[in-house]
Protein backbone atom coordinates (compact mmCIF):
# COMPACT_ATOMS: atom_id res chain seq x y z
CA UNK A 1 0.00 0.00 0.00
CA UNK A 2 2.94 2.17 0.98
CA UNK A 3 4.44 1.65 -1.96
CA UNK A 4 1.33 2.35 -3.94
CA UNK A 5 1.36 5.91 -2.40
CA UNK A 6 5.28 6.56 -3.19
CA UNK A 7 4.62 6.26 -6.75
CA UNK A 8 0.96 8.07 -7.09
CA UNK A 9 2.70 10.94 -5.70
CA UNK A 10 5.86 10.66 -7.79
CA UNK A 11 3.58 10.09 -11.03
CA UNK A 12 2.13 13.42 -9.74
CA UNK A 13 5.00 15.46 -9.12
CA UNK A 14 6.23 14.66 -12.46
CA UNK A 15 2.66 14.86 -14.44
CA UNK A 16 1.68 18.59 -12.83
CA UNK A 17 3.88 21.47 -13.48
CA UNK A 18 3.04 23.53 -11.16
CA UNK A 19 5.37 21.23 -9.08
CA UNK A 20 7.62 21.46 -11.65
CA UNK A 21 10.97 23.80 -10.57
CA UNK A 22 13.11 22.84 -13.68
CA UNK A 23 12.02 24.11 -17.13
CA UNK A 24 14.22 22.56 -19.61
CA UNK A 25 13.80 22.89 -23.02
CA UNK A 26 16.04 21.16 -25.87
CA UNK A 27 17.80 23.85 -28.17
CA UNK A 28 19.13 23.68 -31.69
CA UNK A 29 22.21 25.84 -32.63
CA UNK A 30 24.02 26.30 -29.08
CA UNK A 31 28.20 25.80 -29.97
CA UNK A 32 29.26 28.82 -28.32
CA UNK A 33 29.92 30.45 -25.63
CA UNK A 34 28.40 33.94 -26.88
CA UNK A 35 25.06 31.97 -27.47
CA UNK A 36 24.78 30.95 -23.81
CA UNK A 37 25.00 34.53 -22.99
CA UNK A 38 22.83 36.04 -25.37
CA UNK A 39 20.05 33.19 -23.84
CA UNK A 40 20.61 33.52 -20.54
CA UNK A 41 20.34 37.45 -20.59
CA UNK A 42 17.31 36.69 -22.43
CA UNK A 43 15.65 34.46 -19.79
CA UNK A 44 17.17 36.29 -16.74
CA UNK A 45 14.75 38.98 -18.13
CA UNK A 46 11.54 37.29 -17.41
CA UNK A 47 10.19 38.04 -13.23
CA UNK A 48 9.33 34.73 -12.80
CA UNK A 49 13.11 33.46 -13.50
CA UNK A 50 15.23 32.31 -10.76
CA UNK A 51 18.21 30.94 -12.33
CA UNK A 52 19.22 29.83 -15.55
CA UNK A 53 21.81 26.72 -16.47
CA UNK A 54 23.29 26.22 -20.37
CA UNK A 55 24.84 22.97 -21.36
CA UNK A 56 26.45 23.44 -24.80
CA UNK A 57 26.97 19.60 -24.82
CA UNK A 58 23.59 18.68 -24.15
CA UNK A 59 21.76 21.14 -26.39
CA UNK A 60 20.28 22.13 -22.90
CA UNK A 61 18.45 25.37 -21.39
CA UNK A 62 17.05 24.97 -18.01
CA UNK A 63 14.96 27.49 -15.91
CA UNK A 64 14.15 27.51 -12.34
CA UNK A 65 11.91 29.32 -11.51
CA UNK A 66 10.39 31.43 -8.42
CA UNK A 67 8.17 29.66 -6.13
CA UNK A 68 4.67 29.53 -7.42
CA UNK A 69 5.66 30.86 -10.40
CA UNK A 70 6.43 29.55 -13.84
CA UNK A 71 6.49 30.91 -17.25
CA UNK A 72 4.12 29.65 -20.11
CA UNK A 73 6.45 27.23 -23.19
CA UNK A 74 4.89 30.11 -25.77
CA UNK A 75 6.60 32.71 -24.17
CA UNK A 76 9.63 30.76 -23.50
CA UNK A 77 9.67 29.55 -27.09
CA UNK A 78 8.81 33.82 -28.50
CA UNK A 79 11.92 34.56 -26.48
CA UNK A 80 14.48 31.98 -27.50
CA UNK A 81 12.81 32.33 -31.29
CA UNK A 82 13.81 36.17 -30.85
CA UNK A 83 17.21 35.53 -29.52
CA UNK A 84 18.10 33.35 -32.75
CA UNK A 85 17.37 29.58 -31.71
CA UNK A 86 15.20 27.24 -32.72
CA UNK A 87 13.25 24.99 -29.79
CA UNK A 88 13.02 21.53 -30.27
CA UNK A 89 10.87 20.52 -27.11
CA UNK A 90 10.27 21.97 -23.76
CA UNK A 91 9.55 20.00 -21.08
CA UNK A 92 9.07 20.39 -16.87
CA UNK A 93 11.36 18.11 -14.61
CA UNK A 94 10.56 17.54 -11.07
CA UNK A 95 14.15 18.71 -9.60
CA UNK A 96 16.19 21.81 -8.60
CA UNK A 97 18.22 23.30 -10.81
CA UNK A 98 21.24 22.15 -8.95
CA UNK A 99 19.77 18.49 -9.42
CA UNK A 100 20.66 19.55 -13.54
CA UNK A 101 23.48 20.92 -12.95
CA UNK A 102 25.22 17.37 -11.50
CA UNK A 103 23.29 15.63 -14.14
CA UNK A 104 24.98 17.44 -16.57
CA UNK A 105 28.67 17.36 -15.09
CA UNK A 106 28.29 13.65 -14.72
CA UNK A 107 30.34 11.87 -17.30
CA UNK A 108 27.62 9.57 -19.66
CA UNK B 1 60.51 26.67 -42.51
CA UNK B 2 57.57 28.04 -40.25
CA UNK B 3 56.88 30.42 -42.58
CA UNK B 4 56.58 28.09 -45.40
CA UNK B 5 54.35 26.12 -43.41
CA UNK B 6 51.94 28.96 -42.83
CA UNK B 7 52.12 29.58 -46.05
CA UNK B 8 51.22 26.17 -46.85
CA UNK B 9 48.50 25.98 -44.50
CA UNK B 10 47.24 29.40 -45.87
CA UNK B 11 46.95 28.71 -49.48
CA UNK B 12 44.95 25.50 -48.16
CA UNK B 13 42.51 27.90 -46.61
CA UNK B 14 42.20 29.84 -49.64
CA UNK B 15 41.19 26.84 -51.63
CA UNK B 16 38.58 26.00 -49.31
CA UNK B 17 36.96 29.18 -49.04
CA UNK B 18 36.20 32.63 -50.94
CA UNK B 19 37.18 35.76 -49.71
CA UNK B 20 36.76 36.23 -45.89
CA UNK B 21 36.97 37.15 -42.68
CA UNK B 22 39.31 37.96 -39.34
CA UNK B 23 36.94 38.95 -36.58
CA UNK B 24 34.05 37.61 -34.74
CA UNK B 25 30.13 37.83 -35.47
CA UNK B 26 29.08 41.49 -35.81
CA UNK B 27 26.14 40.66 -34.16
CA UNK B 28 26.76 38.88 -30.98
CA UNK B 29 23.16 38.12 -29.46
CA UNK B 30 19.98 40.87 -28.72
CA UNK B 31 19.93 43.70 -26.18
CA UNK B 32 23.74 42.93 -25.88
CA UNK B 33 26.94 45.55 -26.81
CA UNK B 34 29.77 44.37 -28.65
CA UNK B 35 33.12 46.12 -28.15
CA UNK B 36 36.31 44.84 -30.71
CA UNK B 37 39.55 45.84 -31.34
CA UNK B 38 41.96 44.07 -34.15
CA UNK B 39 45.56 44.80 -34.20
CA UNK B 40 47.39 43.61 -37.53
CA UNK B 41 51.52 44.76 -37.08
CA UNK B 42 52.30 47.25 -40.79
CA UNK B 43 48.83 46.99 -42.02
CA UNK B 44 45.48 47.65 -40.16
CA UNK B 45 44.50 48.81 -36.55
CA UNK B 46 40.51 48.38 -36.06
CA UNK B 47 37.87 49.68 -33.37
CA UNK B 48 34.36 48.80 -33.54
CA UNK B 49 31.07 49.62 -31.19
CA UNK B 50 28.14 47.60 -31.62
CA UNK B 51 24.51 47.64 -30.06
CA UNK B 52 21.92 45.13 -31.19
CA UNK B 53 18.71 46.04 -30.39
CA UNK B 54 17.70 42.42 -31.73
CA UNK B 55 19.91 38.98 -32.80
CA UNK B 56 19.30 40.63 -36.76
CA UNK B 57 20.48 43.82 -36.19
CA UNK B 58 23.27 45.50 -34.92
CA UNK B 59 24.10 49.39 -35.02
CA UNK B 60 27.47 51.30 -34.17
CA UNK B 61 30.76 52.58 -35.45
CA UNK B 62 34.16 52.39 -35.66
CA UNK B 63 37.35 53.36 -36.37
CA UNK B 64 39.79 51.93 -39.37
CA UNK B 65 43.79 52.74 -40.02
CA UNK B 66 45.18 50.80 -43.36
CA UNK B 67 48.64 51.01 -43.81
CA UNK B 68 50.28 49.69 -46.94
CA UNK B 69 53.84 48.13 -48.10
CA UNK B 70 53.78 49.05 -51.56
CA UNK B 71 54.53 53.01 -50.88
CA UNK B 72 54.26 55.09 -47.90
CA UNK B 73 50.14 54.97 -48.36
CA UNK B 74 47.90 55.50 -45.24
CA UNK B 75 44.27 55.60 -44.79
CA UNK B 76 42.16 56.41 -41.45
CA UNK B 77 38.67 56.00 -41.32
CA UNK B 78 35.86 56.32 -39.24
CA UNK B 79 32.56 55.42 -39.49
CA UNK B 80 29.05 54.21 -38.32
CA UNK B 81 27.47 51.09 -39.43
CA UNK B 82 24.67 48.53 -39.75
CA UNK B 83 25.23 45.18 -39.08
CA UNK B 84 22.19 42.73 -41.11
CA UNK B 85 22.07 39.41 -40.34
CA UNK B 86 20.38 37.68 -43.23
CA UNK B 87 19.69 34.18 -42.33
CA UNK B 88 21.25 31.46 -39.78
CA UNK B 89 21.16 28.14 -40.01
CA UNK B 90 20.49 26.20 -36.43
CA UNK B 91 21.46 22.75 -36.53
CA UNK B 92 21.77 20.41 -33.67
CA UNK B 93 25.47 20.21 -33.34
CA UNK B 94 26.17 23.78 -35.96
CA UNK B 95 25.59 26.73 -36.99
CA UNK B 96 26.00 28.85 -39.88
CA UNK B 97 25.41 32.91 -40.64
CA UNK B 98 25.04 34.98 -43.43
CA UNK B 99 25.70 38.69 -42.48
CA UNK B 100 25.65 41.60 -44.43
CA UNK B 101 26.85 45.58 -43.42
CA UNK B 102 26.76 49.00 -45.44
CA UNK B 103 27.88 51.97 -43.16
CA UNK B 104 29.03 55.68 -44.20
CA UNK B 105 32.50 57.71 -42.79
CA UNK B 106 34.51 60.21 -42.94
CA UNK B 107 38.14 59.24 -44.77
CA UNK B 108 41.91 60.92 -44.57
CA UNK B 109 44.83 59.94 -46.15
CA UNK B 110 48.64 61.12 -47.45
CA UNK B 111 47.47 60.61 -50.87
CA UNK B 112 44.58 62.75 -51.16
CA UNK B 113 43.77 66.23 -49.42
CA UNK B 114 40.84 67.17 -46.88
CA UNK B 115 38.48 64.22 -46.01
CA UNK B 116 36.17 62.08 -48.06
CA UNK B 117 33.22 60.63 -47.85
CA UNK B 118 33.88 57.07 -47.15
CA UNK B 119 31.14 54.04 -48.36
CA UNK B 120 31.44 50.63 -47.16
CA UNK B 121 29.92 47.35 -47.81
CA UNK B 122 30.63 43.92 -46.44
CA UNK B 123 29.43 40.47 -45.60
CA UNK B 124 30.45 37.10 -43.65
CA UNK B 125 30.11 33.90 -43.69
CA UNK B 126 30.64 31.27 -40.67
CA UNK B 127 29.71 27.96 -39.87
CA UNK B 128 30.93 26.59 -36.65
CA UNK B 129 30.40 23.52 -34.85
CA UNK B 130 31.93 23.17 -31.11
CA UNK B 131 35.04 21.82 -32.63
CA UNK B 132 35.25 23.72 -36.34
CA UNK B 133 34.71 27.15 -37.52
CA UNK B 134 34.99 28.74 -40.73
CA UNK B 135 34.49 31.80 -41.55
CA UNK B 136 35.15 34.29 -44.94
CA UNK B 137 34.88 37.73 -44.83
CA UNK B 138 35.14 40.69 -47.67
CA UNK B 139 34.92 44.34 -46.59
CA UNK B 140 35.34 47.28 -48.92
CA UNK B 141 35.93 50.79 -48.65
CA UNK B 142 35.55 53.12 -51.14
CA UNK B 143 35.64 57.06 -51.87
CA UNK B 144 36.28 59.69 -54.51
CA UNK B 145 39.86 59.07 -53.78
CA UNK B 146 40.04 55.24 -53.08
CA UNK B 147 38.64 51.61 -53.64
CA UNK B 148 39.99 48.67 -51.27
CA UNK B 149 38.76 45.70 -49.60
CA UNK B 150 39.95 43.61 -46.84
CA UNK B 151 39.27 39.81 -47.37
CA UNK B 152 39.64 37.49 -45.25
CA UNK B 153 39.51 33.72 -44.92
CA UNK B 154 39.91 31.54 -41.24
CA UNK B 155 39.79 27.99 -40.44
CA UNK B 156 39.69 26.78 -36.50
CA UNK B 157 39.70 23.74 -35.10
CA UNK B 158 39.34 23.45 -31.43
CA UNK B 159 41.09 20.63 -29.46
CA UNK B 160 38.10 20.25 -27.12
CA UNK B 161 34.69 20.72 -27.34
CA UNK B 162 33.79 23.64 -24.71
CA UNK B 163 31.02 24.27 -22.38
CA UNK B 164 29.48 27.54 -21.36
CA UNK B 165 31.53 27.85 -18.33
CA UNK B 166 34.79 26.50 -19.76
CA UNK B 167 38.00 28.09 -21.17
CA UNK B 168 37.38 28.07 -25.01
CA UNK B 169 40.72 27.05 -26.83
CA UNK B 170 40.89 27.29 -30.81
CA UNK B 171 43.84 26.83 -33.31
CA UNK B 172 42.77 29.16 -36.49
CA UNK B 173 44.76 29.39 -39.55
CA UNK B 174 44.06 33.55 -41.24
CA UNK B 175 44.53 34.22 -45.38
CA UNK B 176 44.23 38.12 -46.02
CA UNK B 177 44.47 39.83 -49.25
CA UNK B 178 44.34 43.99 -49.56
CA UNK B 179 43.46 44.82 -52.80
CA UNK B 180 43.63 48.73 -53.93
CA UNK B 181 47.03 49.06 -53.85
CA UNK B 182 47.95 48.60 -50.28
CA UNK B 183 49.73 45.33 -49.73
CA UNK B 184 50.99 42.63 -52.60
CA UNK B 185 49.83 38.96 -52.27
CA UNK B 186 48.51 37.19 -49.06
CA UNK B 187 48.86 37.58 -45.61
CA UNK B 188 48.75 34.60 -43.46
CA UNK B 189 48.65 33.83 -39.72
CA UNK B 190 48.67 31.79 -37.38
CA UNK B 191 46.06 32.21 -34.49
CA UNK B 192 45.45 30.75 -30.92
CA UNK B 193 41.66 31.78 -29.83
CA UNK B 194 40.76 31.96 -26.60
CA UNK B 195 37.15 33.12 -25.48
CA UNK B 196 34.98 32.60 -22.12
CA UNK B 197 31.86 34.01 -21.27
CA UNK B 198 31.87 37.24 -22.91
CA UNK B 199 35.32 37.80 -23.09
CA UNK B 200 37.65 36.60 -26.55
CA UNK B 201 41.02 36.82 -27.32
CA UNK B 202 42.85 35.66 -30.27
CA UNK B 203 46.45 36.76 -30.96
CA UNK B 204 49.22 35.35 -33.38
CA UNK B 205 51.38 35.83 -35.68
CA UNK B 206 52.05 36.08 -39.60
CA UNK B 207 54.29 34.78 -42.46
CA UNK B 208 56.56 38.12 -42.18
CA UNK B 209 56.91 37.26 -37.93
CA UNK B 210 53.91 40.17 -37.24
CA UNK B 211 52.34 40.26 -34.19
CA UNK B 212 48.14 39.64 -34.75
CA UNK B 213 46.12 40.30 -31.76
CA UNK B 214 42.22 40.94 -31.36
CA UNK B 215 39.90 41.35 -28.76
CA UNK B 216 36.48 41.28 -28.32
CA UNK B 217 33.93 41.92 -25.23
CA UNK B 218 30.35 41.41 -25.64
CA UNK B 219 28.31 42.50 -22.16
Amino acid sequence: MRNYLFAALGALAIASPANATTIEMDVNGLVCAFCAQGITKTLRGFPATADVVVSLEKKLVAVATKDGQDIPDDDLKKALTNAGYDVKAIHREAETLDDVRARLKAKP
Amino acid sequence: MWNSTIVRLCAGALIVGVTANGIAKPIAFANGTTVMTEYGAGTMEEAQAFYAPTYWLSLGGGYLHLDSDRIDRTRDIEYVRGNYLVHRWNREDAQGNLFVWGGLGSATGNDFRGSKLDRELGFQADYETRRIYASAMSDLHESSAYSHRVDTVQLGSAPYAHDYEDLATWFVLQARRYTGDLHRGTECAALVRLFKGGAWIEAGVTQSGKPQVMAMFNF
